[in-house]
């Protein structure tokens, strides 16, 4: 399809106007941010300019290159040390069997849901948090940010646990590795700017691939998994309505779908200054970004699966045991990548789960809040970020502080946040003063709700069977 | 439309020259004003950002009884998680 011209100054007819920008000269009122947003956007109309038809492949994908990423990063992101974990306990208890198409349904669901994000920050150029506070007012906006800010934390502490542990398979301090992370997250940021603090997560999101190898060195039954993906079986011992099948059923969803995802994303997408034109790409990047976390999360499963194969208890285990067990079955470098896996997983989520937080907090409070803001300028914001991240960060440091099941529980958590955040997107994707003509069409309204009530009911039968573990036949 | 006659395909030529007019504030961006302005969309301004785009809406009572709801759902929940961690401490198991 041939791109419409169009003036860049010109708003969307059917999207609300925004507010009248102050007179100024030629050069009034730009900011450092505005000029480094520009910059990006320039980088892929050239790009689009470059790659029309007739141009060979390579061209015409180029500006997909510019404009994937926040996509990619949120479900590699996701990947994040207590999921990736969530995928190794599933793998090592149960196997391959139901668990492997279960995954791929929950990162399907996770995409219908992070679509939309794309699409209200490419349309309103506003993030969620600001959205949230400005339709549905203060008092639900506190809410929602009640839930993002004690998940978010809790989430860093279990991506800071992922980091230690991770690196403790190669006998590295906690206090170096936590330390050394921390480097890491700072030292990005000091870039102050988007699409170099994008590029290199992005690049650090690759190696989340890790566990793909260290599947293939466990010599995995490729027609058990492919019957895994027809009959969904074989189904856990006893049923799935069992509390420890329960809590690990959700800890993969949670694993998948989590409120910080819908923060993160569109505020991103409004961070890298996408616009309507941009919706296509930004929904490849994020169906982009699910089939490589899919492909990852299913590799941990095959990867941990010779630990029920042979019998070995792996309910209690930690990042580091799990590679400790696998070292007999899938041999030193693959047990190596799988630790070191652990590692990039906490430590990516540990970058964009902080940021979140810090650009939740600059929107709700008008403070400067964008990664092309020089430090001194986003002081609030990038000081959000670095003080969530470090305070996450002492705490897994504190000696017999209860950090094994924050892990598992941190995921279940989100799960249970979740219909709330669903509740505000679905509203505000069907607003017509907010969307325009960029609104929920039918199924995109069904595939949102139907993915809602299955988290409520997910929940539900959770605390049914933790109530009463004997009620539906499990236990 | 002929690369000449696109006004984007001018912006883009324009925004190659590297000697911006203006404030001191910004004579090391190497992007005119102009340009800025022009690739922009005015909603995407730092400046257009400091006042809300959009007001409070009207919430209807179904919605005000979902979000209600699952409000009460969320801390109903979160009561049960506890009452696991705790049962899970309590036995040794984790």
């Amino acid at each position: 399809m041939e791109e419409r011209s169009e003036s860049l100054r010109t708003r969307p007819a059917s999207v609300a106007p925004g507010p009248d920008l102050p007179e100024r000269g030629v050069s009034g009122g730009i900011t450092h941010e505005d000029v480094d947003r520009a910059r990006d956007r320039l980088a892929v109309e050239r790009a689009r300019r470059a790659g029309s038809a007739g141009m060979p492949l390579a061209r015409r994908l180029l500006p997909l290159w510019f404009l994937i990423g926040p996509g990619v990063l949120v479900f590699l992101g996701e990947n994040d040390a207590p999921s990736m974990l969530s995928y190794a306990a599933t793998g090592a208890q149960y196997g391959i069997g139901f668990f492997v198409p279960f995954v791929l349904v929950t990162f399907l669901a996770g995409f219908v849901v992070q679509e939309m994000t794309v699409r209200l920050g490419a349309v309103t150029h506003r993030g969620h948090a600001e959205l949230i506070f400005d339709r549905f007012g203060r008092f639900w906006g506190r809410f929602a940010m009640g839930d993002l800010v004690i998940g978010n934390f809790l989430t860093l502490v279990t991506e800071f646990i992922g980091i230690r542990a991770g690196l403790s398979f190669f006998g590295v301090p906690p206090l170096t590795a936590v330390g050394g992370a921390m480097v890491l997250i700072f030292g990005v940021i000091l870039t102050h700017r988007y699409w170099t603090w994008e590029r290199i997560t992005l690049g650090l999101a690759v190696f989340n691939g890790l566990f793909v190898p260290a599947a293939l060195l466990a010599h995995p039954q490729w027609g058990m998994i492919g019957n895994s993906f027809l009959t969904w079986s074989p189904v856990p011992a006893g049923g799935v309505l069992k509390p420890d099948v329960m809590l690990l059923i959700m800890a993969d969803i949670g694993a998948t779908v989590t409120p910080w995802m819908l923060f993160f994303q569109q505020s991103a997408v409004v961070d890298k200054g996408l616009q309507p034109r941009d919706i296509r790409a930004g929904r490849t990047d994020t169906m982009l970004g699910t089939l490589l976390a899919t492909a990852f999360a299913i590799a941990t499963i095959v990867a941990t699966a010779p630990l029920f194969a042979h019998g070995i208890k792996a309910s209690d285990f930690q990042a580091a045991q799990f590679a400790q067990a696998l070292q007999p079955l899938i041999g030193r470098v693959g047990a190596t990548l799988f630790a070191l896996g652990i590692f990039e997983a906490g430590l990516l989520a540990a970058m964009t789960i902080s940021t979140s937080s810090a650009y939740a907090f600059g929107e709700v409070l008008h403070k400067p809040h964008s990664l092309n803001r020089p430090l001194w300028e986003g002081w609030a914001f990038y000081g959000v970020l670095v003080a969530s991240a470090f305070a996450a960060a002492a705490l897994v440091l504190i000696p017999n502080a209860p950090l094994t099941y924050i892990v598992l529980i941190v995921n279940v958590i989100a799960v249970l946040a979740m219909p709330p955040a669903l509740l505000f997107l679905v509203l505000l994707v069907n607003d017509h003063a907010v969307m325009g003509e960029h609104t929920n069409g039918l199924w995109a309204n069904i595939a949102v709700v139907t993915v809602t009530v299955l988290l409520v009911l997910a929940g539900l039968g959770y605390g049914l069977v933790t109530v009463f573990p004997k009620f539906l036949g499990g236990g | 439309m002929k690369p000449e006659h696109d006004p984007l395909s001018a912006t883009i030529r324009r925004a190659e020259v590297t000697a911006p007019a203006g404030p001191s504030d910004i004579v090391d961006m190497d992007l005119r004003p102009d340009t800025v302005l022009s690739v922009l969309e005015a909603d995407q301004l730092v400046v257009a950002k400091e006042h809300p785009r959009f007001g409070q809406r009207q919430l209807s009572q179904g919605v005000r009884l979902l979000l209600w709801g699952l409000r009460l759902y969320v801390i109903a929940m979160m009561a049960l998680v506890a009452i696991q961690v705790v049962n899970a401490v309590r036995g040794g198991g984790h």
